[in-house]
């Protein structure tokens, strides 16, 4: 029987930067993906807006940037769109709208505030984060550093903070803007992914940690996700990693509190001293250790942990090549947003609320050439039943048919969140394995009890996108986590 | 029944109430759980007697029970509780307590086993929401069956015979801490040898539809026998003497607690015995591994007061009049002739025979008297007659 320093369960993005950090370090390693495909959910993502200092120092990689201009079209039903170019993060203009000039200046002004905002949050965002009840010198001192932060950025400006980051986006942008498309545009970019509606109190919040973490308030096409999957995927098989695909991990045998073996879909059992999980907290606890293992009031936790995914990715084919209305085709390289209205989100997430499926969903889409690459909100997550595609599909081709010049659609694959769940074992088919709220951030990411990488069994570390920093594909999760096992290795 | 002027519901009343009713002379009622149950019939040291020389009857109903049906009933209970409950054999009864993941204790209570897929588990507190969600993961179903069950404790010596009279048969047979189905004047009843009393005693569960022929039957031989219904005021006075504490009386319960302080780990409250670190994993185990090896703060204690007024709520002191902890519960004991009472003491005061010094506030015709006591750290079991173990019982 071989046996393996350490099992990545799971091939996602996450465990495979985990996979490189301890093959470097000498750890023979095995990472056991259910697809044959490697990358998990990042395979979504065509594209990332930033790849984080920390991640390309630790893995000593090189990634060329894309050099495509970034556009994103706020699309209006008066075919009246509105377009954004977009330089970086600071940098941003308008090349059409109908925003008055001074709805435009407070716009960017607006982006400005939050983008001060998010890098005092990436400050302290790509960092292991302090436990809390643990009374440790260093676990107080980084909450301190992290309060220092925020007071550093002046009386006014941390006032501001301190008054927005519980607040909802519709508020913040009702004071500022008075244009609907730029408000709904937006808003687009607080909700996606999540389970907030426009007035959902801590969508701020989500908006200033999904700027932190891609470095810019809208998710641009930056750098290529399959090519930065391929350097981690090449740097695992130059270290000799072995990767299984086509398996899955039925149970982690747990002796005594410590990690054993893990026991396979086709009856194999592969002893390790630590294993890292990168599937989601709730798969990993509930199915994989079994509650037997763990704690009550644990449990309960996990049981709480909320992870109702709410965005359902929709790819039609078209016969011919797609041509939006009213628009420049030089701009059909960027995204599209279709959220009209604050009001409109707000129907839309209602609508979720109840667990059913919303008649005027909102879109973010991609086109190329024929093909065109929808994601869906709101779709909620069902337990016990599943959606009717067809409804999705012709919910979407109604409203495509207002922006998209005559054009017959040959084929269309529609994944909601169940089936996500089925494809990736993500309970609840989450993008990011558990919502992105204020009481399942930082040091309460996923849960207290399991935050800093670790959980209550030994040699098991969690490096999934439901351990802080979150969801987005920042590779952070999965380096911080292989940093923990090897500290508490003692080789780190 | 539909009360339209209060916006409360008026407390249950429980299936032996036509009796406990008419018997209870001071018509004072204590609240257990939303039912109505005697503080003090007539007079409390009368019950307490009866208890401790010939038999009180107790309506315990209100106690709380879950069922636990399922494949992996005897996983799950293993896995909620302290102790090793793996090689529980049919009609055993266990004494239990469960802890949260911090090592402080929620609650105790006795688990009866019927067979390998079903058990039920009594306890004071509620505690449907721990038990279910403990329950996760394991193929059991927790039911909450408290209302469908009339429970008697039956307690004092002569508690056997007056069974036996009963024709109950071969009840003297049966061991402490278990169970059996018997035949009690035509009544179908459950009859453990368990109880709160610290004395030879019996537990009777029965359908509500039996409850007044069972209640009618215990005191059918009253003409020699004098035994008295006893209300919740001479419970308290027996189970002082018997060493047992009760939840939110002499610790906090876990998941009732407010401050982080105030809940307490077995080995505080005396019941290191209880917790089993070599068995599987179960609730607290990580954290109370721990915990043993670390010296303890604090512990509740026996005391052995000077005098004769009872110590309740007071503050205890070390000689240099330094406080070092407080008393829970404490009672002129009439069996034992002293003065008892349980205590927390600091850790330079939990040996047996350790002195420390009580301020007792005993009111006098509208003036207190401030009287300052000595105390000696005793075990907690202050009664333990050879009669409550003997097999056979007395009859």
């Amino acid at each position: 029987m071989k046996k393996f320093d350490v099992i990545i369960i799971g091939g996602g993005h996450n465990g495979l930067v985990a996979a490189c950090v301890l093959s470097k370090k000498g750890k023979k390693v095995l990472v056991i993906e259910k697809n044959e495909k490697l990358g998990g959910l990042a395979n979504y993502a065509e594209s990332l807006s930033y790849i984080s200092k920390e991640v390309i120092d630790e893995l000593n990689i090189k990634i060329e940037k894309n050099v495509s201009e970034n556009f994103i079209s706020a699309l209006s039903e008066d075919l009246n769109h509105t377009v954004l170019k977009i330089n970086d993060s600071k940098n941003i203009e308008f090349l059409q709208t109908s925003a008055s000039n001074s709805d435009q200046k407070n716009f960017i002004n607006l982006i400005n505030k939050y983008n001060l905002f998010a890098r005092t949050l990436r400050s302290f965002m790509f960092k292991r984060p302090p436990r809390v009840k643990s009374g440790s010198r260093s676990d107080i001192w980084q909450l301190f550093s992290m309060g220092f932060k925020v007071r550093r950025l002046g009386k006014k400006n941390m006032r501001e903070l301190l008054r927005v980051i519980g607040l909802n986006i519709a508020d913040d942008l009702e004071d500022n803007i008075e244009s609907n498309t730029l408000k709904g545009l937006m808003s687009n970019e607080a909700v996606i992914g999540t389970n907030l509606g426009a007035r959902s109190p801590g969508s701020i919040l989500n908006l200033l940690y999904n700027q932190a973490t891609n470095n810019s308030l809208f998710r641009i096409n930056k750098f290529n996700t399959n090519s930065f999957l391929n350097i981690i995927e090449n740097i695992c098989k130059k270290n000799n990693v072995e990767i299984q695909t086509n398996k899955t991990v039925e149970k982690i045998n747990i002796l005594n509190q410590n990690v054993n073996s893990v026991l396979l879909n086709t009856g194999e059992v592969i002893e390790t001293s630590a294993i890292i999980s990168n599937t989601d907290p709730k798969t990993t606890y509930l199915e994989l250790v079994g509650a037997s293992n763990l704690d009550t009031d644990f449990i309960r936790r996990t049981k709480n942990y909320r992870t109702k995914g709410t965005v359902a990715k929709v790819n039609i084919e078209f016969e011919s090549e797609i041509k939006i209305k009213n628009l420049d085709s030089s701009y059909s390289s960027g995204k599209f947003v279709y959220a009209p209205d604050i009001k409109y989100i707000e129907h839309a997430f209602n609508d979720n609320k109840y667990n059913k499926l919303s008649l005027n969903p909102c879109l973010e889409f991609y086109i190329n050439k024929n093909q065109l690459s929808a994601n869906v909100y709101f779709i909620p997550y069902l337990i016990n039943s599943s959606h009717d595609k067809e409804k999705i599909l012709s919910n979407v081709k109604l409203i495509l048919e207002k922006f998209i010049e005559e054009n017959q659609i040959i084929s269309s694959i529609i994944e909601t969140p169940n089936d996500i769940e089925n494809k990736y074992n993500i309970y609840g088919g989450h993008w990011s394995h558990g919502d992105m709220e204020i009481d399942q951030l930082l040091m309460m990411r996923p849960f207290y009890g399991s935050s800093q990488y670790s959980t209550p069994i030994n040699g098991l570390y969690l490096c999934s996108a439901g351990t802080h920093p979150g969801g987005g594909i920042t590779g952070i999760n999965g380096i911080n986590a292989a940093k923990q096992l090897l500290k508490v290795q003692g080789n780190g | 029944m539909d009360n339209t002027l209060s916006f409360t519901k008026p407390l249950l009343e429980t299936p032996f109430h036509k009796r406990t009713f008419e018997a209870c002379y001071n018509n004072d009622w204590y609240r257990w759980a939303g039912y109505k149950i005697a503080r003090e019939y007539s007079n409390t040291e009368l019950e307490y007697t009866s208890m401790r020389n010939t038999a009180g009857v107790l309506d315990i109903t209100p106690m709380h029970k879950y069922d636990i049906k399922g494949k992996d009933a005897i996983k799950f209970v293993d896995k909620l509780v302290t102790r090793d409950v793996t090689q529980i054999k049919p009609n055993q009864v266990m004494y239990i307590i469960w802890c949260n993941e911090d090592g402080n204790v929620i609650d105790d209570g006795t688990v009866f086993c019927f067979d390998k897929h079903h058990l039920r588990i009594f306890c004071a507190e509620r505690n449907l929401n721990w038990f279910s969600d403990t329950a996760i993961g394991f193929d059991v179903e927790v039911k909450d069956v408290s209302d469908s069950i009339a429970a008697l404790a039956f307690q004092g010596p002569l508690s056997c015979k007056i069974l036996h009279l009963l024709n109950v048969k071969n009840i003297e047979n049966l061991k402490p801490f278990f169970f059996d189905n018997f035949n009690l004047n035509g009544s179908k009843v459950t009859i453990s040898r368990t109880g709160f009393s610290g004395d030879l005693g019996y537990e009777i569960w029965c359908n509500p539809e039996e409850a007044i022929n069972v209640w009618d039957s215990l005191f059918k031989f009253n003409r020699d026998y004098k035994i008295l219904p006893a209300g919740m005021n001479a419970l308290e006075m027996v189970r002082i003497e018997a060493g047992f504490i009760q939840p939110n009386a002499d610790f906090m319960s876990a998941e009732q607690a407010l401050r982080p302080n105030r809940m307490r780990t077995p080995f505080e409250l005396g019941m290191g015995w209880l917790v089993d670190l070599n068995k599987n994993y179960f609730t607290g185990k990580r954290i109370l591994n721990d915990l043993k090896k670390k010296p303890l703060t604090k512990k509740l204690v026996g005391l052995d007061i000077q005098g004769d007024k009872p110590a309740i709520g007071s503050v205890l002191y070390d000689k240099n009049r330094k406080e070092i902890g407080i008393v829970t519960a404490g009672m002129w004991s009439p069996s034992l002739k002293s003065n008892i009472a349980f205590g927390y003491v600091d850790n330079h005061h939990m040996k047996i025979g350790s002195k420390v010094f009580a301020e007792i506030y005993h009111p006098e015709e509208l003036e207190y008297k401030k009287i300052w006591a000595e105390c000696l750290v005793v075990k907690k079991q202050f009664f333990n007659p050879q009669r409550r173990h003997k097999v056979p019982a007395d009859i």
